[in-house]
């Protein structure tokens, strides 16, 4: 091959990369990762820009905050109860893990590690619950949970504004993930361990409890962090089933979109909120990442 | 008296004990179908007898009589979109219609997503210091609220607020006010979706990556295979059945698409499938909001067999 074929700056470009592959290899490789990283922080990096923009220049901006008003997060507290609503949500969140994890146990437990017959086909009734739209379940269940329904005479319990009119669909649509998690982690558990159990006199639900269960530790926690951010970070069921004052169970749903709604030009406020309703998941991913990578693999791989 | 309590559970413990490995495990599972049932079999069939009635917008009860398959019907033939706040599926106004601006969403961002985040898949997977930190900044863009992911490109776009608005207006990609234009807030919406799902994907295809034994690897290398064709010929190859289950999840969750709206642009401007249900619910609709929830149901449903059609074909070859 002539030198006359790689002539020109495009020709010196393919020349370079056929004699140096590894070092353009190794280029391509750092290029992708930092543009991954600035695309995925770049949102991020525009709310605490906004935020510290006293809001008298919140008009025409740059990409680079030119004043500095740190006083902002204190003020979105101490004005509008951001705090009530982000309370609402760790604690309906809460629930919602503890009721999930209980009963999705001893699910996980029977499907992982007991032989039934039609174990194939109710594993399977659980992904077809996952795949229905939220909007299929919406209205039997606004009804069901708001006291319009009633069952021989009495109406249901009203529980629109209450944590409970949330817990329940958030439970609905947490269950057949918890399950598919806890399946996973409990048919990993060697025989021989609950064998032994079981040999010392300890009782069957004794051997779940008290064997499994905390060998499983790590199943149940990543199980119950997945459950919490989707929990966290619904939005449907949420917005539907309150509204919206914090006094009536608002979650962080209305925490934020109440800025956009009613104070439509407090642009900085909006990005305070936003960056503050993010603190819990960012802690909570900070800690727990490869739980949280652990679990969405195990749940969504799950056949 | 706690004598007394244990006497009595004790019974129950002892029938447990004696119960065989079938009937155990049914009553292990049992609580969950239990609730199951209550909070989600009988609302979904509850949802398709609705959807079989006529909508009562003057007596006590939004639903009326029973109308067989007419709602369907009306929707699919467009004879209902007089009374819908958006139209179901109009040709004209394509991103004004429900189905159309759903479909056009889901299958931009399954497309570009997908690519990215195997790319980022890839990128993750190599050693490199400071990996660990790489994975937990890239996964925050999922796991954060929905309502703020839809308010951080509302403020992102906003023409009185962002440097970006007006240089992408001057080259005519969007217009003086994307959030208000339909056609530019489909495209907000859909880099929201692409920009959150990423990482999800990208963690799904890295589990399969992790599965692939090393050792084809090290014969590609002996042979002297190029990385572009290890790539082509091992790692594809290899990801592709979890490649298929992380866009079959990806497209389900891009079908339901809400939340991100209704933070951003609205309902109103990019009026997808879901926002239709909730705003034909609002309008005490009942029945022809049921009627959309399984058409839309049915949708996804065929999308998903395509899907597995498509991968059993690729698998044979």
């Amino acid at each position: 091959m002539s030198e006359q074929e790689y002539s020109g700056l495009t020709g010196r470009i393919v020349q370079y990369t056929i004699q140096n592959s590894a070092d353009v290899y190794r280029l391509g490789f750092w290029v992708g990762l930092v543009s991954f990283i600035m695309i995925t922080l770049f949102p991020f990096y525009w709310l605490l820009v906004l935020a510290v923009t006293p809001d008298n220049q919140l008009y025409q901006m740059g990409v680079v905050p030119e004043n500095f008003n740190i006083g902002v997060f204190a003020t979105v507290v101490q004005e509008y109860p951001l705090h009530h609503y982000i309370f609402n949500s760790i604690l309906i969140a809460t629930i919602t893990v503890i009721v999930c994890i209980t009963l999705g146990s001893l699910a996980g437990y029977a499907f992982g590690r007991v032989d039934f017959p039609g174990k194939g086909p109710l594993l399977v009734l659980l992904l077809i619950i996952s795949y229905f739209p939220g909007i299929a379940f919406l209205i039997p269940l606004f009804e069901l949970l708001t006291g319009s329904l009633s069952i021989l005479g009495t109406p249901t319990p009203d529980l629109y504004n209450t944590p409970w009119g949330m817990v329940f669909p958030f439970t609905m649509l947490s269950l057949p993930i918890t399950i598919f998690i806890l399946t996973t982690f409990y048919s990993q558990i060697p025989d021989g361990l609950e064998d032994a159990a079981r040999v010392e006199g300890t009782t069957r639900l004794g051997a779940l409890f008290r064997v499994i269960m905390p060998l499983s530790a790590p199943g149940v926690v990543t199980a119950a962090i997945i459950v919490f951010i989707g929990v966290y970070r619904e939005f449907f069921f949420s917005f539907i089933m309150t509204d919206g004052s914090p006094e009536n169970w608002a979650v962080l749903v209305y925490g934020i979109l109440n800025f956009q709604q009613q104070h439509t030009q407090m642009y900085n406020m909006m990005a305070a909120a936003s960056l503050i309703g993010i603190i819990p998941i960012a802690v909570l991913v900070i800690i727990a990442q490869e739980h949280i990578v652990r679990g969405l693999t195990a749940g969504g791989l799950k056949e | 008296m706690k004598q007394k309590v244990q006497q009595a559970v004790s019974p129950i413990f002892l029938r447990i004990e004696q119960l065989d490995e079938a009937k155990y495990g049914f009553l292990l599972v049992s609580p969950v179908f239990l609730v199951l049932s209550v909070l989600a079999f009988y609302p979904l069939v509850k949802t398709l007898y609705f959807s079989l009635q006529d909508d009562d917008l003057t007596g006590t009860h939004p639903i009326g009589e029973f109308v067989g398959l007419e709602n369907y019907v009306q929707i699919l033939s467009g004879d209902a979109n007089a009374i819908l706040s958006s139209p179901f599926f109009d040709l004209q106004a394509p991103f004004s219609s429900a189905l159309i601006v759903t479909l056009l969403i889901t299958v931009v961002s399954v497309a570009i997503g997908t690519v990215m985040g195997l790319g980022m898949a890839i990128i993750l997977n190599k050693e490199f210091k400071g990996r660990r930190y790489a994975r937990t900044i890239v996964i925050l863009p999922w796991s954060i609220p929905i309502v703020i992911q839809g308010m951080m490109f509302f403020l992102l776009f906003q023409p009185s607020l962002s440097p970006f608005v007006e240089p992408l207006a001057n080259l005519g990609v969007f217009s003086d006010n994307p959030l208000i234009n339909s056609q530019d807030s489909t495209i907000i919406v859909i880099l929201i979706d692409i920009w959150r799902k990423i990482p999800f994907i990208a963690l799904i295809i890295m589990a399969g990556i992790a599965s692939i034994d090393r050792n084809l690897y090290d014969v590609a290398e002996v042979a002297g295979a190029t990385k572009w064709q290890q790539f082509r010929m091992i790692t594809l190859p290899q990801i592709k059945p979890v490649l298929f289950i992380g866009m079959i999840f990806y497209t389900i969750s891009s079908m339901k698409i809400y939340g991100i709206v209704e933070a951003s642009a609205g309902c109103s401007t990019v009026p997808t499938l879901t926002c239709l249900v909730v705003q034909t619910f609002r309008q005490q609709r009942w029945a022809t909001a049921s009627a959309i929830a399984f058409i839309t149901a049915v949708v996804i449903a065929v999308i998903i067999m395509v899907y597995i059609v498509r991968f059993r074909e690729a698998d044979a070859s």
